[in-house]
């Protein structure tokens, strides 16, 4: 956990707080989701019956294309079919899913280990096309990995949920009995403080 | 009464385990369920108590362990108010298995509408299933408030000892209607691994452990009319069918009586007949009823002040 800027668990007596953390830092490591976060702050106040958590994660994760980790060019003369050398296997998987869908799958082969090719009719036209493909969204995961954190841990009966996620600041409000509207206002605020003063901007 | 018996949990290699099955046997002792896993196998038996150095004397040469079980024969409903996929693993897993490696049979409940605080209830059927168990063990989380002011709701039509396992540290008589309480076992989101925590269920089987013996206690100021093992006995000599029963515990002992694992429409007329040596059937001596898990069949002994005897 040494890579939060800020892990902060609240609740009325400390103890319990310092025994929540062990709660939220494991649905952390569970989802991967520590190179993401960059700061969090969970308030727990069993007796209101009320869970807040704000969250600031790390931007900058911009989408995968298929040119940052494969080499795209034409096939051999007479071939009509566009190879791709692939640099990082990574996201091979996301790679052929995408090619599937765009060109078909009895177009696709996979001659070698590293090697994908596409047969198709033009393929000095394919190629650019192809390079800018996107086949990862890191954002998107990221925004699925972070609901599915959110609910691991809050406690398991706050079913009455309030949620944001504007850019790269999160915000989650859990209880059982009917939102109170300064509940959100005062995770808002939270939010501002963990984000030192600077304004949270307007919740989605 | 017969010879005191002891319960002893024998975890050795499946080599030559036969010849303590035999000496179990010879002796009069009981064995009570056998888990065999590849070449290990872990026997839950009671041995009458002037003989336990003979099966100690053989377990040490056939390289085994002989230790001391004092949960053997005791069936635990562990109950957690929620047992959703999302919070996996469990604390209450390992509070389970640790209490199943104190030799009792625990039974994992998953209250349908236990979580939460002014929400939390139990159903008629949940209550009547905890019911059958010795001991109802409540697994709760991190927050004393909850502990104290909210959970104990589902107590309500427990009739059986109550035991509260939680993380903060609290006095048991700040708990309504719990006789037990047990801290630093609160909700985790990973496996119990280390060492306090591990020093928490070490405490847990302690504790449990007392309130059986209290239990226990309590039975034999008005004894049972028969010992649960015997009629265990009774069942596998005289109802075949018992054998092609694949659960791990065909037959659960508990500390007043036990489940038979046969389908109850089928089987309980055999088992209400079955015949003791010194006379009595067992209907007359035990109460045989449809139990709430699956379609068992639950009996439960009577004592000596209702029948006036004990065999």
């Amino acid at each position: 956990m040494s890579t939060l800027d800020t892990f902060v668990v609240e609740s009325t007596i400390a103890e319990e707080a310092d025994h929540y953390k062990q709660i939220v830092s494991d649905a952390i490591t569970d989802l991967v989701l520590v190179r993401s976060i960059n700061k969090i702050k969970v308030v727990v106040t069993p007796e209101e019956t009320l869970f807040q958590m704000v969250i600031v994660l790390r931007g900058g994760l911009a989408p995968i294309k298929i040119s940052d980790f494969a080499q795209v060019g034409v096939g051999t003369f007479g071939e009509s079919e566009v190879v791709i050398d692939i640099e990082n296997e990574a996201y091979l998987p996301q790679l052929l899913e995408s090619l599937w869908a765009r060109c078909g799958r009895i177009n696709v082969h996979q001659p070698e280990r590293k090697t994908v090719s596409v047969s198709c009719e033009n393929p000095l036209e394919e190629v650019p096309l192809i390079e800018e493909m996107v086949v990862e969204d890191p954002q998107r995961t990221l925004q699925a990995r972070l609901v599915d954190m959110a609910i691991r841990a809050t406690p398991e009966g706050f079913r009455v949920r309030y949620h944001s996620l504007n850019g790269n600041h999160f915000i989650f409000v859990a209880t059982e009995d009917v939102m109170k509207k300064e509940w959100v206002e005062q995770a808002h605020k939270m939010l501002d403080e963990l984000l030192g003063g600077e304004p949270s901007g307007s919740s989605s | 009464m017969a010879a005191v018996l002891e319960p002893y949990i024998y975890d050795g290699g499946m080599y030559k385990h036969g010849l303590i099955l035999e000496l179990l046997e010879d002796l009069g002792g009981y064995l009570i369920q056998a888990i065999p896993a590849a070449s290990e196998v872990t026997l839950i038996m009671l041995i009458p108590e002037k003989d336990v150095h003979l099966v100690e004397a053989l377990s040490t040469k056939l390289l085994g362990k002989l230790v001391k079980s004092p949960l053997t024969g005791t069936e635990i409903a562990v109950v957690s108010p929620t047992l959703a996929y999302h919070h996996l693993p469990h604390s209450a897993c390992d509070v389970a298995e640790y209490l199943r490696r104190g030799g009792a049979n625990t039974n994992m409940i998953g209250l349908a509408r236990g979580m939460g605080r002014r929400v939390a209830l139990s159903a008629d059927y949940e209550r009547k299933l905890i019911n059958e168990h010795d001991i109802a063990l409540f697994s709760f989380g991190t927050f004393s408030d909850c502990i104290i002011n909210k959970k104990p709701k589902l107590f309500e039509g427990i009739e059986i000892p109550i035991v509260v396992t939680g993380g903060p540290d609290i006095k048991t008589e700040d708990i309504p209607n719990a006789d037990m309480y047990i801290g630093g076992i609160g909700r985790v989101a990973h496996r119990l691994r280390k060492e306090p925590e591990l020093e928490g269920l070490d405490r847990m089987n302690k504790m449990v452990s007392e309130m059986v013996d209290s239990v226990r206690e309590e039975i034999a100021k008005d004894p049972l009319v028969v010992l649960p093992v015997r009629i265990m006995k009774e069942i596998k000599d005289q109802i075949p069918e018992i054998e092609h029963v694949l659960t791990p515990a065909p037959i659960t002992i508990q500390l007043d009586g036990l489940r038979v694992k046969l389908p109850y429409d089928e089987f309980h007329e055999k088992v209400e007949k079955i015949e003791f040596d010194e006379g009595p059937i067992l209907s007359e001596i035990a109460n045989v009823t449809q139990s709430k898990m699956k379609n068992y069949i639950l009996i439960k002994i009577q004592r000596k002040s209702e029948v006036g005897f004990v065999i």
